[in-house]
């Protein structure tokens, strides 16, 4: 039983996974930091905030496309699932920064 | 019960616990955890939000109006915040490591690169817990 299929794979994607993994320890940390220790301004929070939800996001669907990309899903499936989790991506943005709008405006 | 595990899996397969090396138990985990810590962040936002859209006075109202429900009253929600802390300081660490790996340091260590990282990570979350926790309880 073979666990990894050579699936297509985009290099780019590869990349922004790495570096967006990176900026996220980072920026995760300073987001616990400042949530128990910190005193920082609405509008630094809210620049944080947002930061913070596009590299998850992009982090966590385009991770999760790996996972179901490895249950060999075909040419089309690799299609749909790419779609379907960028929509869902901007949806969830779009959601997310609907919720700090009174940080971003107030700030 | 190992002959019902080795005719799933197969003797040899990859997938029978008996085979699973420590980098494949960090591979399947670092799945796992990234699954569920989508679904977190799905759950953590819209809690956020309903906090930043309620938001009438100042900064401090929203975060003390936070800190009540989340940590002193609901138990559950502690619970699953600590469950998460442990379950995205493992990830992050882990793919700190495997990051290194990418750039290739470390190939030659990937065992202890693992436990020295499990060890970071056992060390700034606990920095959290210990120092953070009693912030938010307001104790």
């Amino acid at each position: 039983m073979r666990v990894c299929s050579s699936t297509p794979t985009n290099v780019w994607l590869w990349l922004f996974q790495r570096i967006s993994a990176v900026l996220l320890v980072l920026v995760l940390g300073i987001h616990l930091w400042l949530a128990n220790f910190g005193q920082a301004s609405a509008s630094l929070r809210a620049i944080l905030g947002v930061i913070l939800l596009g590299l998850a996001l992009f982090h966590g669907l385009n991770g999760v496309r790996t996972v179901i990309l490895d249950f060999n899903v075909g040419t089309q499936g690799h299609k749909f699932v790419t779609t379907t989790l960028l929509l869902l991506g901007v949806a969830l943005l779009l959601f997310g920064v609907h919720g700090l709008w009174p940080l971003i405006v107030g700030g | 019960m190992t002959r019902r595990i080795a005719q799933l899996f197969g003797k040899g397969g990859e997938l029978n616990p008996r085979n699973v090396r420590l980098g494949v138990w960090a591979w399947l985990i670092q799945r796992i955890s990234g699954v569920a810590m989508v679904l977190f962040v799905a759950a953590h936002v819209i809690a956020i939000s309903q906090a930043n859209l309620a938001l009438t006075g100042p900064l401090f109202t929203m975060l003390d109006g936070l800190r009540n429900p989340f940590w002193a009253v609901d138990r559950t929600v502690l619970a699953i915040d600590l469950l998460m802390l442990g379950i995205i300081t493992f990830h992050g660490m882990n793919g700190i490591r495997i990051v290194l790996f990418d750039v290739g340091v470390g190939l030659r260590s990937q065992k202890v690169v693992f436990w020295i990282m499990i060890a970071v990570g056992v060390l700034a979350s606990g920095f959290i817990i210990f120092y953070g926790l009693p912030l938010l309880g307001g104790t």
